[in-house]
């Protein structure tokens, strides 16, 4: 007999396990979008490629990652169960076949039905989503500050599709005051700091302890972070909408960097507290992340006291959106990848194997040395490719094109390797 | 590492075998991380009472850990049913590590 009551219990693979297929594809796609258009990310941001490159890394990448990631975490977070699997499985269709028509819309720029069929899709899809995790959220026993991150960050992610799915519409229909380029930047920062932000701060602030087996706590920090965070978006939106004073801008830029550096300082004290002295090479590529935050939040502040001055450099818009996209979110899904993805596939092929006999350790289903290979690459591709844009140097900014494909297709040679893994005899 | 039992012979035994049960994720075994509280013998009903617990309640490994806990205990003592309870009062801490453990953990 065996008392269940106190286990988390996991959701099925086949909820998860799709997610990480399509976004490791989706990562291969937006660096092969890279390379084919590199040099436009020399010039102003607002262009089809770059639209089609980001659209790839926010939705296709990101997204579907957290998503699938979201869907074994989160009942981990509350301590009960995923409430529908029908609804994860619906989140995965409606929105995987969204994205590749709103990417194949902006690379041609047809606003029609490819753009407005893709945004709805995708926008159903995320609405699965939000109600899966607000009914699992509202069936469970306990309700604790990290599962709060992840509601109020899928309520910011649904926040920002539908203002995507009204820019789209306002493209061809003017529906809005202004033109679909003045409501870029509304549009972005909703995914951005309430989606993205919210979310990765809220899971990483309980996977990033637990992986370096650390008993650092400190739910304060998290609740300030979190009112941080939302209150910065609020009056974000409301500057935005109805203040012209560039100087408030200022106001929401200093929560967020408050905020960032309070995850930074709440991860640093889990790291000094970590039971475990050694550190591999997945979770020192997930701290390398919370470093290569600064990147951006540097970045945002130099936009921001050159937008009261004057006017901000576009290449700069465009290097502060790429240091989100690809290195920030980049580095922490490669971290985290490896440390989940081989622990669900292991107990998808091992767990009715459980004392009965010598099985593989989750950590040996991927391989390190691709792993490593892979740092490599993306790391030189990233700082060559910020580089590039910031001077405009068009052959840097091919060459490190180059060098981040290689690092999407080691990673996708790793990612697949662990989700076909077969058993060991 | 102070696991409570009724049958320090028998516990002796079970202890040993289950130093091949590791968390996977720590790469340490369950007995040096301090993972086992309680084992208790009732010879009458050929019953294995096992009180246990994980590093975090959120292990997604746990059930997999205690499975491998529970067939490795049926292995050993033939003939027994293994009862398992895992609990989280107390929590575990770093203190239960035995020192062998410590000394795999500083490495």
């Amino acid at each position: 007999m065996i008392s269940n009551s106190n286990l988390v219990k996991n959701t099925t693979h086949k909820a998860v396990i799709p997610f990480y297929a399509y976004a490791a594809l989706s990562f291969l796609v937006a660096t092969i979008l890279l390379v084919l258009s590199s040099k436009a990310f020399g010039a102003h941001y607002f262009q089809p490629p770059i639209l089609a490159v980001t659209h790839t890394m926010a939705l296709g990448w990101g997204t579907m990652m957290i998503l699938g990631a979201s869907h074994q975490l989160f009942p981990v977070l509350i301590e009960g169960k995923l409430f529908s699997n029908l609804l994860a499985y619906l989140s995965f269709a409606l929105t995987g076949s969204g994205i590749p028509l709103l990417v194949y819309a902006f690379y041609t720029f047809n606003m029609n039905c490819p753009a407005q069929c893709g945004a709805l899709l995708i926008n159903l899809g995320i609405f699965c989503f939000l109600v899966n995790i607000t009914a699992s959220l509202i069936s469970s026993k306990k309700r604790n500050v990290h599962a709060f991150f992840a509601l109020a960050a899928t309520l910011w992610l649904f926040t920002a599709t539908i203002v995507g799915f009204l820019l789209v519409l306002n493209f061809t229909r003017p529906i809005l005051a202004k033109d679909s380029l003045h409501y870029l930047s509304l549009h972005a920062h909703l995914g951005i700091g309430g989606w993205f932000l919210l979310m990765i701060i809220g899971v990483g602030t309980r996977l990033i302890p637990m992986f370096l087996i650390s008993k650092y706590t400190r739910p304060a920090i998290l609740w300030t972070i979190f009112v941080l965070i939302n209150m910065a978006l609020a009056g974000f939106i409301l500057i935005f909408l109805y203040a012209a004073k560039r100087y408030l801008f200022a106001i929401p830029v200093a929560a967020i960097f408050t905020a960032v550096g309070l995850f930074a300082f709440y991860c640093y004290q889990a790291y000094q507290k970590r039971i475990r002295k050694q550190t591999d090479n997945q979770i020192r590529i997930s701290l390398l992340s919370i470093l290569m935050m600064g990147v951006p939040t540097v970045l945002l502040a130099v936009i921001t006291i050159l937008l009261v001055i004057s006017q901000a450099d576009a290449r700069l818009i465009t290097a502060y959106g790429f240091s989100i996209f690809f290195g920030w979110i980049t580095a922490i899904i490669f971290g985290m990848t490896f440390k989940t993805l081989p622990f669900i596939v292991w107990n998808k092929v091992y767990h009715h194997r459980a004392g009965l006999g010598k099985t593989p350790s989750p950590k040996d289903l991927h391989n390190a040395k691709i792993f490593n290979l892979m740092s490599i690459a993306y790391l030189s591709g990233f700082i060559l490719f910020v580089s590039g844009i910031l001077i405009n140097y068009s052959l840097l900014l091919e060459v490190s094109a180059f060098a981040l494909l290689l690092a999407a297709a080691l990673y996708n040679w790793n990612v697949y390797r662990v989700i076909f893994h077969t058993p060991t005899k | 590492m102070n696991v409570v039992t009724n049958n320090e012979d028998k516990c002796n035994l079970a202890l040993i075998a289950l130093k091949d049960v590791l968390d996977p994720e720590v790469g340490l075994n369950v007995v040096d991380l301090g993972l086992i509280y309680s084992l208790n013998f009732n010879e009458d009903k050929n019953y294995i009472f096992v009180i246990m617990t994980l590093t975090t309640q959120f292990c997604p490994m746990g059930e997999s850990i205690r499975d491998n806990v529970k067939q490795t205990l049926e292995e050993l003592f033939k003939g027994y049913n293994v009862d398992i309870d895992v609990v989280f009062d107390p929590p575990w801490s770093m203190e239960l590590i035995s020192e062998e453990g410590r000394q795999f953990l500083d490495r």
